[in-house]
Formats: C-alpha cells, sequence, structure tokens
C-alpha cells in the first residue's frame, strides 16, 4: 500500500490521491505527541487523545511506501508533518532490539519497502544533508528497506516526484 | 548573564529533559530562568523572558528521530521575534533519547545548527544523551538511598545507640557511587558545556549515554515496559498485534 502524507493546501488534494492508496492531510487540526507511551503500554496502537489521529499508527504501519510531502523548516518536516510522525510511534512494540547495530523497537507490522521524502521550499545545503540524514535514520528506526530525499525547485515537478 | 533553560517535555512530572536541565543549571553562573513548553500558550511568556537573555539551553526529548512538534512551532516563532526585537541569545541544546545510543540525536542537532543559521543565532552546541529515562530513574533510586539510609540510622540509633552503623554507609556509599557512575558521562558534558555558556562560546555536539553495556540496557528497558504494560493493561488488549 502506497500512504502519502502532505501538508499542502488542499487543492493538491486530488492529484496526491490519485496517485497513492491512502492519502492524509497534514492540517494541523490535531494535538501534539504528549510522551505518554499509552499507545505502546496502555491501549495498543492507538493514542489517548480523540483526533483524527487517534489510530493513524494503524495507517501508516501497513504502508508498503510511505511518501511524505513537507515543506522545508531548518531541515527537517514541518511541524504539521512532524506532528503525524511523532503520533505514530505505536507502529513498532516497546520491544527493543538492534537493527543497523543500533537500538531500535520491534516492528508491530513487519519491514515496509520506502521511506520517500519529497521537499520543497528554499533549502540550504545543510538543511538538505541533515533532511537526507533524518531520512536515513527514519528508515531504519522504522523498517524501511531503503530511503530517498527529492528537493523540489517547484510545485510543478510534485506529479512526477510522486 | 542570563540563562534562560527551556524544559520542552510535553509531560508534567518526572520528565528526563528536567533533570539534565536541573544538572545544566549545576554548571551555569549568573541568573538562571527556568521554563517549560508545552503548549502554544507558553510561547508569548518564554519569548519575553528571552529579551535579555544572553543564552538559551533548550533541554528535549527526541521524537522519531528529530524535534517534536510543538518545539518547532515555537523555533519559528523564536526566529521571527528574535528578528524583529534584534536578539542575539547563544542557543545550547542538551537532547536525551529513549534508546542507549547519544548519537541517535544527531538528526535533532543539526536541525537546531539550522535554526540558528536561519535566525541568525550563534549555535553553542549541545550533549546529546543516550538512556534518558534510565538515567531519569536514578534519581529516585538515589532518594531511595537517603532515605534508606536515614531509616537504618535511626533505627540502628533507637536499638544500639550507634548513629554510624557501618555496613548502612557502606551500603549506601556503594550504591549512590553506582549511580553516579552511570551519570559520570553526562556530568563530564554538562559540566563542560556550562563552562562555555559562562564564556559564551561553542562547546560542539557531543554525545554521551548511561554508562552500561547495550545489552544490559535493552534488558532493563523490556523488563520496565513489560511490567508498565502489566498495570497500565496494554499486555491484555492485543499488546503486540497488529491492529487494523
Amino acid at each position: 500500500m502506497k500512504v502519502v502524507l502532505y501538508d499542502l493546501s488542499p487543492e493538491y488534494g486530488a492529484l496526491i490521491e490519485s496517485k497513492c492508496d491512502r492519502a492524509l492531510a497534514a492540517d494541523g487540526k490535531y494535538a501534539p505527541c504528549q510522551g505518554c507511551f499509552g499507545c505502546w503500554t496502555k491501549h495498543p496502537a492507538e493514542c489517548f487523545l480523540k483526533d483524527k489521529l487517534k489510530q493513524v499508527c494503524r495507517l501508516i504501519g501497513r504502508a508498503d511506501e510511505l511518501v511524505i510531502v513537507t515543506k522545508n523548516l531548518y531541515g527537517t518536516y514541518s511541524a504539521a508533518v512532524k506532528n503525524i510522525l511523532d503520533r505514530s510511534i505505536a507502529t513498532s512494540t516497546p520491544f527493543s532490539t538492534y537493527r543497523g547495530r543500533q537500538m531500535h523497537h520491534t516492528l508491530r507490522y513487519g519491514k515496509h519497502d520506502l521511506w520517500k521524502v519529497v521537499v520543497y521550499g528554499e533549502a540550504s545545503e545543510a538543511e538538505k544533508a541533515t533532511f537526507r540524514c533524518m531520512a536515513e535514520r527514519n528508515a531504519v528506526n522504522d523498517g524501511y528497506e531503503r530511503s530517498e530525499v527529492i528537493f523540489l525547485k517547484d510545485l510543478a515537478e510534485l506529479e512526477a516526484a510522486l | 548573564m542570563k540563562t534562560v533553560l527551556i524544559n520542552c517535555s510535553p509531560k508534567k512530572r518526572f520528565c528526563a529533559s528536567a533533570y539534565f536541565l536541573f544538572l545544566q543549571s549545576l554548571f551555569v553562573g549568573g541568573e538562571k530562568v527556568n521554563e517549560n513548553l508545552r503548549t502554544p500558550a507558553d510561547h508569548a511568556r518564554i519569548l519575553e523572558k528571552l529579551r535579555d537573555a544572553q543564552t538559551v539551553v533548550f533541554g528535549l526529548p527526541l521524537y522519531v528521530d528529530g524535534v517534536p512538534s510543538h518545539v518547532l512551532r515555537f523555533l519559528e516563532e523564536m526566529e521571527t521575534f528574535c528578528r524583529e526585537n534584534g536578539l542575539k541569545p547563544r542557543v545550547y541544546c542538551i537532547a536525551n533519547n529513549g534508546f542507549i545510543e547519544g548519537y541517535q540525536n544527531e538528526p535533532l542537532m543539526q536541525v537546531f545548527e539550522n535554526f540558528c543559521v536561519r535566525a541568525e543565532l550563534a549555535w553553542g552546541g549541545g550533549v546529546g544523551i543516550g538512556g534518558g529515562v534510565m538515567l531519569n530513574v536514578t534519581r529516585i533510586l538515589f532518594a531511595v538511598e537517603i532515605l534508606l539510609l536515614v531509616l537504618n540510622t535511626v533505627l540502628s540509633a533507637a536499638h544500639t545507640g550507634d548513629f554510624f552503623p557501618k555496613e548502612t554507609w557502606l551500603s549506601f556509599a556503594e550504591n549512590t557511587g553506582l549511580l553516579l557512575y552511570f551519570n559520570l558521562g553526562v556530568l563530564f558534558y554538562l559540566s563542560g558545556m556550562g563552562r562555555a555558556i559562562g564564556k559564551g562560546t561553542a562547546f560542539g555536539k557531543k554525545y554521551t549515554r548511561i554508562l552500561i553495556p547495550s545489552f544490559v540496557f535493552i534488558l532493563f528497558a523490556d523488563v520496565f515496559f513489560t511490567i508498565i504494560s502489566l498495570l497500565q493493561g496494554g499486555v491484555f488488549r492485543g499488546w503486540l498485534a497488529r491492529k487494523e
């Protein structure tokens, strides 16, 4: 399954939905993660916050290919997109293991294929390097075989990047 | 010199970020102001405190290999605020994560560095800490050790008149020495960063961890989450299942 998270305005919704199985708009109409680990230890794969991200990990966890369309913010995802990722940690379990010679959590939904990040907005070389580092780390952490980061010069390139 | 220490953990109680900021404050002189950043309602209050500050120290947990979303929102506002008011505080960062490797905080550090470039602020550097949650537990264990010491000393004094029971004090010294050892890497780097803050110089990015072997750490972490999951009931609600 191909899942796309995006923080673009609703006018891009139709294009994005035509290019994937499920699309999730990062519209900011949800609360940030409270760091309680309840989605691991109390109600597995479910957040106690009652908004549209309550069970978001169940959607992201089933993605073979996850595409994140985000505006550049200091070399990382926009706050609205990062909010969704922060709320989806129950794609893994509380148990620990080694992956890539580092400690990580075991995967609730098994391995995935591609973690792709499509970045728009001006980005410096340092910010691009941070984005590549971040995507690589996210891929290892969430059990993706590979990662890819694409920097758009213009949003007209979005369709080809998806 | 005024230093604003911002605890960015969303948790209200018993957060590792608060513990590390407390340790950092022991090595920083001058005026110190402690702030908590949890919601957008905190932004204006904290930004006002930056007006006459020379230094800002962010203490935060690592979320999904990066900066938590509520902190990103604050950084965007801080960039605008500092530009509009011509403020130039030097920025330092103490990041902690639940994994044992401190260097897993590297992307977070880079984001703070990039933020400083965008906001035209001086990047002072930071300390990335692995095993933050477990290090935070050591402060509870330290309090328990003191309690046991006092209790045993009182009992000994009441029964034998001995105010310094040798075994009790030796046990206290041994156990607190062990707890201190676990924290040595953190204390070493935070003291160094404290000196850099005092001089207003760059410290660079340093990574450290709780000083125990990785496989022991994982064992303790798994036991910890198993107990918590039993107490909170997650074990009985499809704990590790693929939820549809």
